[in-house]
């Protein structure tokens, strides 16, 4: 095809949205809520998984070295510990530290403290955190391994109920959003279809004067591509507000945000792009493919 | 041309709407398609444009054997073809010009072609001032005569009407007529489907009258208008009813015995244009 007629064709796309306004008003108005739909519940979901996680990096494994250990390997000990993959960030608990902490820790019979010189006999340690609270018990084990480590203990009980609870937190969340999308794409499907169908006729005497099925279907595309781009640019606006409402309301509520971590949500500043271009491609694609599929049944003249 | 070998049409129901019929219509002829309801003609037409297969027998038009034409190949077929529908057909959404214009790109023409050729034809059909009106700002002549212009404007040597003057006021119908008989005299092949018998017996020319699935008339009359006055005709009715009524089983069959006693009464040659 010459590129006269393609540009025809796309133009023709555009103007049949204008000409059949109210069918494309309501496949966009559909898109978006599909897509606000779906997308709102991943975001949720993607938070919600964040804040779990966020609970477990409190998770930490605790590992002492022998009291001998030479002070140059305590100084550089940290490295080492990094360089176990799961590792994120590393703490170093002073003799002096854990003494104090001992101290602390012990209210009754203080007085047992006064027979101790020092707390050299004390251990260094360090405080681990891990990235993946599913692997702890691995991690910890690959820390327990390293050369002058005395001990290394994590709660293997809080890694694991974590863990069930995002398996479980997954697996609804999957649910929900995999039932939005398949109830969404019933509704796009015969939204498009009613769309289609009330320029059957216009297809048929398309057929009648000899077009081609690409032909008749590229203004289809394109009109269902337009709408479905509009329709994502919609929801990313309307997920931006609400996100950033949801946002500033959970951030008050200071209590809530410690037990999960402060970190724990995602300012929607970092997956700004990442959402913008999911809703307007998914968006475009699902408008032009549901356009095009419901031609196929007119087109058989 | 059109020719139908021996083709039979039954449909899934188990009725058989074409029976062993066979037909030839030459480049440049003008042919009218009479017949009741039911009688066969729109099974004929969607064969025609290959909406639907013969059951039997061959169909070829314009060189193309519709029984062998691949799915892929139809567009390429139909752009040989103009057509010519009882409901006009014409995308409501569009403009006389642009209804016009769609016939050229489907066929990727030239944009400068497009812009010379649509106002022509749109000239021919006396719609200059129509151009860019839309197809319900029209009355039914009119949306029949741009119908008439896309037909023509991809210079198709076959035009196929469906019933053109079915929904307009009989007078607009001659015009009509008289048009798709111009288009003829330029040397393409017209086939026109009616059940208007006036418009048969006022134009004369070929008739083919199918009755129940099968062809039980085909032959070239002289139309009235040339060659029968007013007067003439009022004569002849006359003497008819003075005479015995003539026994016919449909309505088709005394017009058709009309249409023959007028020929021969005028003395016509009846073997060919």
């Amino acid at each position: 095809m010459k590129l006269s007629g393609l540009k025809y064709l796309a133009g023709q796309g555009i103007e049949n949205i204008w000409k059949n306004k109210m069918m494309a008003f309501a496949t966009f108005c559909v898109l978006l809520i599909s897509l606000l739909l779906v997308g709102i519940s991943v975001l949720f979901y993607v938070n919600m998984n964040s804040m779990i996680l966020g609970l477990g990096s409190q998770n930490e494994i605790a590992v002492y070295l022998d009291p001998d250990t030479p002070k140059d390997v305590v100084s550089t000990f940290s490295d080492r510990l990094y360089e176990i993959e799961n590792v994120e960030r590393v703490e170093y608990i002073s003799k002096e530290q854990a003494y104090a902490r001992m101290q602390s820790q012990i209210t009754k019979g203080q007085a047992i403290f006064s027979y101790i010189d020092g707390y050299d006999f004390m251990p260094d340690g360090f405080s681990v955190t891990v990235w993946n609270i599913d692997t702890i018990e691995l991690t910890t084990e690959d820390i327990a391994n390293l050369e002058y480590v005395q001990n290394a203990s994590s709660s293997t009980q809080v890694a694991e109920f974590l863990r069930e609870l995002r398996q479980v937190v997954t697996l609804i969340a999957g649910a929900i959003i995999i039932a939005l999308a398949a109830v969404s794409m019933i509704m796009i499907s015969n939204t498009t279809k009613a769309s289609v169908f009330s320029r059957r006729e216009e297809i048929q005497i398309m057929k009648y004067v000899g077009a081609t099925n690409a032909f008749i279907r590229t203004p289809f595309f394109v009109e269902g591509l337009v709408t479905g781009f509009f329709a994502g640019a919609g929801a990313f606006f309307i997920t931006w507000a609400v996100y950033k409402a949801v946002y500033r309301i959970m951030h008050e509520q200071g209590a809530l945000m410690n037990a999960f971590g402060i970190g724990s949500l995602i300012p929607f500043e970092n997956i700004r792009v990442t959402v913008a271009v999911s809703y307007l491609a998914v968006g475009a694609l699902v408008g032009a493919i549901g356009s095009v599929v419901s031609t196929r049944r007119h087109l058989d003249v | 041309m059109v020719e139908l070998k021996n083709v039979s049409v039954t449909y899934s129901s188990g009725v058989d709407a074409l029976n062993n019929v066979s037909l030839k219509i030459n480049d440049g002829d003008f042919a009218f398609v009479v017949g009741s309801s039911g009688a066969g003609k729109s099974t004929m037409i969607k064969l025609l444009l290959k909406e639907i297969d013969a059951t039997s027998g061959s169909v070829t038009v314009n060189g193309y054997d519709l029984g062998k034409l691949k799915q892929r190949s139809i567009p390429e077929f139909r752009r040989t073809l103009g057509f010519v529908f009882q409901d006009f057909r014409l995308i409501s959404s569009m403009t006389v010009y642009e209804n016009i214009a769609f016939v050229l790109r489907v066929i990727d023409a030239p944009p400068k072609y497009i812009k010379k050729r649509v106002p022509y034809v749109i000239s021919l059909v006396g719609l200059q001032s129509k151009s860019d009106s839309y197809p319900d700002e029209l009355s039914g002549g009119e949306m029949q005569r741009v119908a008439i212009a896309r037909a023509l404007v991809n210079d198709p040597q076959l035009i196929i009407a469906d019933e053109p003057t079915g929904n307009i006021d009989p007078e607009l119908s001659y015009e009509i007529v008289e048009l798709l008989k111009g288009i003829n005299d330029q040397g393409t092949t017209i086939l026109m489907v009616t059940h208007e018998h006036d418009l048969v017996r006022h134009f004369g020319g070929r008739i083919i009258n199918i009755t129940d699935g099968e062809i039980v008339f085909d032959e070239v009359i002289t139309g009235i208008n040339d060659e029968v006055t007013e007067e003439e005709l009022e004569q002849f009715e006359e003497q008819q009813a003075l005479s015995e009524p003539v026994p016919v089983s449909t309505e088709d069959a005394m017009i058709d015995e009309v249409i023959a006693r007028i020929n021969a009464q005028n003395h016509t040659d009846q073997g060919g244009y």
